[in-house]
């Protein structure tokens, strides 16, 4: 990205931090309320250690789940796309399971599985399954005809028909499908945590919302952000080292 | 020794649509042939057949005497449009059809890069490529491909008079060097009797063999060979029998 792209919004970002601080100043309203943004600065110096701990927890938690959800999305991508009648059974069902509110499913998943990790690891799965396999099913389907005629008529069995074309066609998309589960799995890790858990900035908000912190809520809000946005960072990344070539001339 | 390629009384159509008719054709061993006919005839459908994609309603199609119906991978082919990988380097695409094969070797594509004066875009994706370009790739990619056969469906039909001009000289040197059976579909009547020792014309849809031409001029062939006064009443013949005109 140059300058000219990031720029604009860095200062529109800047001005609106400034303002906010202008206000909470010449208002006068309670910290409790609404603190300003240096309260939060304050807040986040004092807590550097309860925060570290609890960010990396979530961290942890949030690529495992990520991981097992990618894993679960590729794994049922692939196999739709390789037996049509599965997919007809199966692709509608997807679909209409993503209507199922995750923060409602959480407690049975409790109820099921107990308080440990897999409850966590199942509500992230949850969240991130569904973009990956949907966008890897749409890439696989939609290779180009005339180089599969082409491989066909060259001997290309339907392995290689996978491994040649299909797939390496599919890798764009796939990875737009990944971004959205890479921005996903923070959110899905937070939620996760306020089912139950001793560390992670999930629980920390919880401790600290019943302590009417609103000040360590930002910090916490802010830390939610800048982990979406650096796993975002890091699938952009991957996508850049594996995505070679272009789609269209 | 047997023909390269022999398709006798081949019947083929889509559903209701009759497409094929009764098809007779041969490339011996070393030979160019050219199939011209109308768009919509069914030349391409023949390549699909002869590359085992689609099996005929009936007849039969042979490649070095042995049947060949239903049978893939048995010839290099060249599709109507380049057909390259985006995601592949200009190398790693000449290689496809001898991957597929098991018979990978990148230095064989090297080798013939170089020769054909593409070795400055080994490393280059298709894209930055121009049209022609790609097409003396996918060219490329299906001679290297070692087969005997060589299918090349309206290879030049995308480009414009220079670049084909280029093309029909670049080819021939290629091919007047390496002597391959050659099948070439085209709607050029020029290009057709330029290249090719034996042209097919086809009629129109049920496609049928309306005559087999052999093109008297010598190998190699020069450009100049448009202006014989042969070539001339050649490309007569051919330009009254595609629009219909009675002989
Ligand atoms: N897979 C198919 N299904 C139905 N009709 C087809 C199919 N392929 C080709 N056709 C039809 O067969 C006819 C011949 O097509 P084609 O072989 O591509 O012609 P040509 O290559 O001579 O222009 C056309 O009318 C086309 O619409
Ligand atoms: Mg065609």
């Amino acid at each position: 990205m140059t300058y000219k792209k990031w720029l604009p919004p860095a200062i529109t970002l800047i001005l609106l931090i400034a303002g906010w601080q202008v206000y909470t100043t010449v208002s006068g309203i309670d910290a409790w309320l609404l603190p300003s943004p240096k309260d939060i600065g304050d807040a986040a110096i004092e807590q550097r250690d309860a925060l570290t701990t609890h960010t990396l927890a979530t961290v942890e938690l949030t690529l495992y789940g990520l991981a097992a959800g990618v894993a679960a999305g590729l794994l049922i991508a692939i196999v739709l796309h390789l037996v049509p009648f599965l997919r007809a059974a199966v692709y509608p069902l997807l679909v209409i399971s993503q209507n199922v509110p995750i923060i409602a499913l959480a407690p049975l998943l409790v109820i099921w599985l107990g308080f440990g990790i897999a409850p966590k690891i199942v509500v992230i799965v949850l969240v991130c399954f569904f973009p990956v396999a949907v966008a890897t099913l749409d890439g696989l389907g939609r290779s180009d005809a005339l180089i599969a005629d082409y491989l066909r008529m060259s001997g290309a069995n339907r392995r290689q028909l996978f491994t040649k074309l299909q797939w390496p066609h599919a890798l764009p998309t796939m990875f737009s499908g990944l971004k959205i589960a890479a921005t996903y799995s923070v959110f899905g890790a937070i939620i996760s945590e306020w089912l139950g858990s001793e560390k992670g900035i999930g629980r920390y908000m919880i401790v600290q919302k019943s302590a009417f912190r609103a000040d360590r809520m930002f910090v916490a809000i802010v830390i939610v952000v800048v982990l979406a946005l650096a796993i975002f960072g890091l699938v952009a990344l991957l996508e850049k080292l594996t995505v070679r070539g272009r789609r269209h001339a | 020794m047997p023909d390269t390629l022999r398709v006798a009384g081949v019947n083929h159509g889509f559903k209701d649509l009759e497409v094929l008719k009764n098809l007779d054709i041969s490339v011996k061993q070393g030979e160019f042939v050219s199939i011209i006919g109308p768009s919509g005839s069914g030349k391409s459908t023949l390549f699909h057949l002869i590359g085992g994609l689609l099996t005929p309603a009936s007849g039969t199609i042979e490649i070095n005497g042995a049947n060949a119906v239903g049978r893939r991978g048995l010839i290099g082919y060249m599709p109507q449009a380049p057909a390259l990988m985006p995601w592949r380097t200009i190398e790693a695409n000449v290689i496809l059809a001898r991957e597929i094969a098991g018979k990978k070797d990148r230095k064989i594509a090297r080798e013939w890069l170089a020769r054909v004066g593409l070795d400055g875009f080994a490393r280059s994706y298709p894209h930055q490529l121009s049209g022609g370009m790609q097409q003396r790739v996918a060219f490329l990619r299906a001679l290297i491909s070692d087969q005997e056969l060589l299918c090349l469906d309206e290879p030049f039909s995308a480009l414009d008079a220079m670049t084909r001009a280029d093309m029909h000289r670049w080819l021939l040197d290629i091919w007047e060097a390496n002597r391959r059976s050659v099948l070439f579909v085209t709607h050029n009547i020029e290009e057709a009797l330029l290249l090719s020792d034996t042209v097919y014309v086809f009629s129109h849809r049920p496609a049928t063999v309306l005559e087999k031409i052999t093109v008297p001029f010598g190998r190699p062939r020069r450009a100049e060979v448009v202006d014989d006064p042969e070539f001339v009443k050649l490309r007569r013949r051919l330009t009254d029998l595609l629009t219909g005109v009675p002989s």
